[in-house]
């Protein structure tokens, strides 16, 4: 009896000491993790917008975006950058599920008027020096300049007009695909998304 | 004079990848890339020397019977701790290795040394034995992960080490380039330990 | 299923003349049709391709065995083999580095790690091609067009296979309707893009005509395997032949024939008994499919027949034939 009385008193009091310990590093650390969570997402924002004095996810629009593979509403969030209060940018977050390992997240900066400013990738799960590709400049640039009206939203091989990455077609074409359809949905929302919360 | 031969017993007599081969999962897994395993062995070695501290400390307080209870409660605050510390102030590595801080918990080189050495020795003895132990284990890592970044990437610490013409050979990033390596790595230990008189 | 007489006597026993050295030449030998169509094929580039990887391969064995302290066993013609397997295994274009470090491979990590001629768990050369195929996907997937190589024009114009043509096809269209095969005789003789050695059916067939001939392969796995690939592809075009090719097209492209005939049969890495090669070769014929209709190579030849070797301690496990004089004990 007095045995197990020992085994639940040291083995408890262990557990509070370290719970208690966990909860003050946390405390400690929340600040920072947030800080750097922030910088990572605006560090992604200025990438692909001109240069900004606002602060782009503070001023920013959530719209539903579609519905995922379970048919769950996914929630788009669009940061606007402004130059003395004059909107010359939009930043959104575009998914492809169609990535050669899994899905495929892009940040996509656009101009007011629909153009391609420019796209940074978030994350992948691509072939390393194959896929993985898709996160050199070389390819992003590729994005520069086009929009839904100047450019065939297809890689090369499929009769479009983006260079492709040479073996990682797969790859090459679930960014395009999934850029285009961001256009588009900018397009058909611009009102919402440039107008709201000003 | 032990305290000597505790610490230096990690790096080649008993060092845990090549001749104890414990700790194989984070091993194979995060070694595609130098610093990755650097990382990741620090990362390791922290929890090492932290548990060991602690378990060595308390290894007359704590029954037998939920010795092993006890020991895990102690690795997985640290490990939590880690966790915590390295996504506030190493947001980039954190991103890289994020998935398998968690898996310290379960490296067997941790609870191996609590059960085996810390919780049957002195103080000094288990803190030299968790900083030997734990900085061998980063530089099996760092080897595999400077020869697996070399051929498979065809740089070192992100610099090229080869010429532009040089093709990487990208099984070496991928996980049978993990066997590979680890494989001719261990028979080239063997032969070595072999020629040695003991 | 197997009728053969299995006579048995006491000593004295005559040796049958059977030896490594002697399979292997015999393997060569049924390889040169294959070998002729690649250079007549391809022109210039296929004989070097062979010859560096029989040089590589059979240099890397001698120093691998050496380095071991083993006997060196270059002359018993399997480093040779696999030298010759590997090149009518790759395409004509390849970089002649690239060709050194897939023989490399095959010899040390494909057979010499496990011990050397006979410990290989897998196909020494399939296991190079693929990890070639993995490593290099750029290099590994650039054909020439064959005949056109012949002609005195320094560039090679590039093609795809096939296989690679159908999948393209059907990614960018979502159905096959306007994708035809072409005539029948251009995989038949092998005036289609692939890999040096296996798009001639004809040569390919020849070679094996000998090695059956001879006793070397029985028919148990190319039937079945080729026989599985052609009722599974069967079925899928039946059911759907705006989404999967006909099974003629899948029977006669790719490297079933190569794979079929002088891999899946490589004696060190299949199943011993009769029933168990069948498994073998329906396994192989299997996954052959599902890669080719469902995956996302276009071909996969290759990768089946090597995880079939690794199914192959467990068929030969469960195919073991009953002992005479023994009831069999049920497992319980």
């Amino acid at each position: 009896m007095k045995d197990i009385l020992r085994l639940i008193v040291v083995l408890t009091s262990l557990c509070i000491v370290s719970a208690i310990a966990l909860a003050k590093i946390y405390d400690l650390t929340k600040g920072p993790i947030a800080h750097q969570k922030r910088l990572e997402v605006l560090r992604a924002i200025k990438t692909v917008l001109p240069p900004y004095d606002n602060e782009p996810d503070r001023d920013m629009v959530t719209l539903p975006i579609g519905k995922d593979k379970r048919g769950e509403e996914v929630q788009g969030v669009f940061y606007r950058g402004r130059k003395s209060d004059r909107l010359i940018g939009l930043a959104f977050k575009v998914t492809s599920p169609e990535g050669y390992g899994g899905d495929i997240e892009v940040m996509v900066g656009v101009l007011p008027n629909g153009t391609v400013y420019g796209v940074e990738v978030l994350s992948h799960l691509e072939t390393p020096g194959l896929g993985a590709k898709i996160r050199e400049a070389k390819f992003k640039d590729r994005f520069k300049n086009r929009n839904l009206y100047n450019t065939k939203w297809a890689v090369k091989k499929d009769a479009g007009d983006i260079d492709g990455i040479t073996g990682a077609t797969i790859s090459s074409r679930a960014v395009t695909k999934a850029i285009k359809e961001g256009l588009g949905f900018y397009r058909d929302h611009k009102a919402r998304i440039v107008g709201s919360g000003q | 004079m032990t305290i000597v031969r505790e610490f230096t017993k990690g790096f080649w007599r008993e060092n845990p990848i090549f001749r104890l081969v414990l700790g194989i999962c984070p091993t194979l897994a995060v070694t595609t890339a130098a610093i990755n395993g650097i990382a990741m062995g620090l990362a390791t070695t922290f929890v090492l020397v932290c548990s060991n501290v602690v378990i060595s400390l308390l290894r007359n307080f704590i029954p037998s019977r939920v010795r092993i209870p006890s020991f895990i409660v102690v690795i997985a605050s640290f490990v939590t701790i880690v966790d915590l510390v390295m996504a506030g102030f190493f947001f980039q590595l954190h991103k890289t290795l994020g998935l398998f801080i968690p898996l310290i918990v379960v490296n067997c080189i941790i609870l191996g040394r609590a059960e085996a050495f810390a919780s049957k020795n002195p103080l000094m003895d288990s803190l030299a034995d968790g900083f030997g132990m734990g900085l061998g284990f980063t530089l099996s890592l760092l080897v595999l992960g400077s020869i697996r970044e070399v051929l498979g990437n065809g740089t070192l610490f992100n610099v090229p080490v080869f010429g532009p013409g040089y093709f990487p050979f990208l099984v070496m990033v991928l996980p049978p380039g993990a066997f590979i390596t680890l494989g001719f790595l261990l028979a080239l230990m063997n032969r070595l330990a072999a020629q040695r008189p003991s | 299923m197997d009728d053969r007489q299995f006579i048995l006597s006491s000593s004295p026993h005559i040796h049958s003349g059977e030896s490594t050295p002697r399979i292997m030449y015999s393997v060569g030998v049924a390889l040169v049709p294959a070998m002729f169509m690649g250079v007549y094929l391809f022109g210039f580039r296929a004989p070097w391709v062979m010859l560096l990887s029989v040089v590589a391969g059979m240099a890397t064995e001698a120093g691998a065995q050496r380095m071991m302290g083993r006997k060196v066993t270059v002359s018993d013609g399997s480093a040779m083999v696999t030298g010759i397997l590997l090149a009518l295994n790759l395409p004509p274009t390849v970089p002649w580095w690239l060709v050194v470090v897939g023989s490399a491979i095959a010899i040390v990590i494909g057979k010499q790690i496990y011990g050397g001629l006979g410990y290989n768990p897998f196909n020494p050369a399939l296991v190079a091609r693929v990890i070639l195929l993995i490593s290099f996907p750029v290099q590994m997937t650039t054909w020439a067009k064959p005949i056109a190589a012949l002609s005195r024009t320094v560039d090679v114009v590039t093609t795809a296979t096939p296989l690679g043509a159908m999948k393209t096809h059907l990614l960018v269209k979502g159905t096959l309707e306007g994708f035809t095969m072409g005539e029948l005789w251009n995989p038949f003789i092998g005036n289609i893009g692939g890999c040096i050695g296996e798009t001639s059916v004809i040569a390919l067939l020849i070679g094996a005509g000998f090695l059956l001939y001879r006793g070397y392969i029985s028919w148990h796995i190319p039937i079945t395997f080729i026989g599985t690939v052609f009722i599974l592809s069967g079925i899928f075009w039946l059911i759907n032949p705006n989404q999967h090719m006909n099974p003629v097209f899948h029977m006669l492209t790719g490297g079933l024939m190569l794979g079929a005939f002088y891999m899946a049969t490589d004696m060190v890495t299949s199943p011993v008994t009769y029933r168990g090669m069948m498994v073998f070769g329906a396994g192989c014929g299997a996954i052959t499919v599902i890669i080719r209709l469902f995956g996302g190579y276009p071909e996969g030849v290759s990768y089946s027949i090597l995880l079939m070797n690794a199914a192959t301690p467990l068929i030969d496990r469960y195919m073991r034939p009953k002992t005479f004089g023994w009831r069999a004990v049920s497992p319980r």
